[in-house]
């Protein structure tokens, strides 16, 4: 089975985007144990995903 | 979890990739038999049933919160994907599929096929074109499935009907569909799919969001609005087609 085309197909063929979400992850579990309230940490992990969409838009590939 | 919801963006998804399938079934159709390309469309059918059937209730062996989160991340990887190319095509950064000229594609290359071999090629296609197309569609229904019987009874009853109405319309007009908007479709599941995956991301590590499902109407109108400002953006930007 061919790990790599098993990625490709679910995140298709951008670098930036699955980035974008990893970042989020970090971000938000970050925030989360910093004890920042559960407001910010709702509103910063949608406005990296979307940050990572428009990166993922402008790629060239 | 909204029953409607999950079936509608099921259904958006589905019909999508059906289209897609059944322009290969079509072309297998009106070059060989229709017999040959029904049974190929069939067992891949079947193949896809299988799949949800088997891995929707395995799924519910998980603890809630870790699928919620895998769940989630799979989903948002997905939905980006969808958005991006629905993005770049409507900025023109990217060709519009064009479903006429897949079939006649299609249709060429079956044609070209060794008389004694064409039946069984004409029977693989149609198997292939229907699985791989809906691949994504059965993963789509798993996930969404995972979080109850009823949800995956919702979403799996949303992809059925969507396959349903396209085999219906396509075998009654016997010809591409290639008037249907794909575009806008996957636009919308796109944003759909980035909605629920970052819903369903962010139950999983914990954040709890404002107004619970409410939170969903909000993602989604922050994703539309961001999409809708890339897609002038790009336009703008121009340059090398994707």
């Amino acid at each position: 089975m061919n790990l790599a085309a098993i990625w490709e197909f679910i995140a298709g063929d951008s670098r930036r985007a699955p980035l974008a979400v990893a970042l989020a992850l970090i971000v938000a579990v970050a925030l989360l144990h910093s004890g920042a309230p559960s407001g910010v940490v709702a509103m910063t992990f949608p406005a990296i995903i979307a940050l990572g969409l428009g990166a993922a838009v402008f790629e060239s590939r | 979890m909204n029953g409607w919801t999950l079936a509608g963006t099921s259904f958006l998804a589905s019909a999508v990739e059906a289209v897609e399938a059944l322009t290969i079934v079509l072309a297998v159709g009106v070059t060989r038999s229709w017999p040959v390309a029904l049974r190929g469309a069939a067992f891949a059918l079947l193949v896809l049933a299988l799949i949800v059937v088997l891995f929707g209730p395995l799924l519910r062996l998980v603890p809630i919160d870790q699928l919620k989160l895998v769940v989630g991340i799979v989903l948002t990887l997905f939905g980006l994907s969808w958005l991006r190319k629905a993005i770049l095509r409507f900025a023109g950064r990217k060709a519009l599929k064009n479903e006429q000229a897949a079939f006649d594609r299609e249709v060429s290359a079956l044609r070209a096929a060794h008389e004694a071999q064409a039946d069984q090629i004409g029977l693989i296609t149609s198997f292939k074109g229907v699985l791989i197309e809906g691949l994504e569609v059965a993963i789509i229904v798993v996930t969404f499935g995972a979080a109850s019987t009823a949800a995956l009874g919702w979403s799996a009853a949303g992809a059925a009907a969507a396959v349903l109405l396209v085999v219906v319309l396509g075998l009654a007009l016997k010809q591409p569909a290639s008037r249907v908007p794909e575009n806008a479709m996957k636009f919308v599941v796109g944003i759909m799919l980035t909605s629920f995956g970052t819903f369903w991301t962010g139950e999983g590590l914990g954040i709890a969001w404002w107004g619970d499902d409410l939170s969903l109407l909000l993602l989604a109108a922050f994703y539309l609005a961001v999409s809708t400002a890339l897609v002038a953006a790009a336009r703008v930007r121009g340059g090398v087609p994707a």
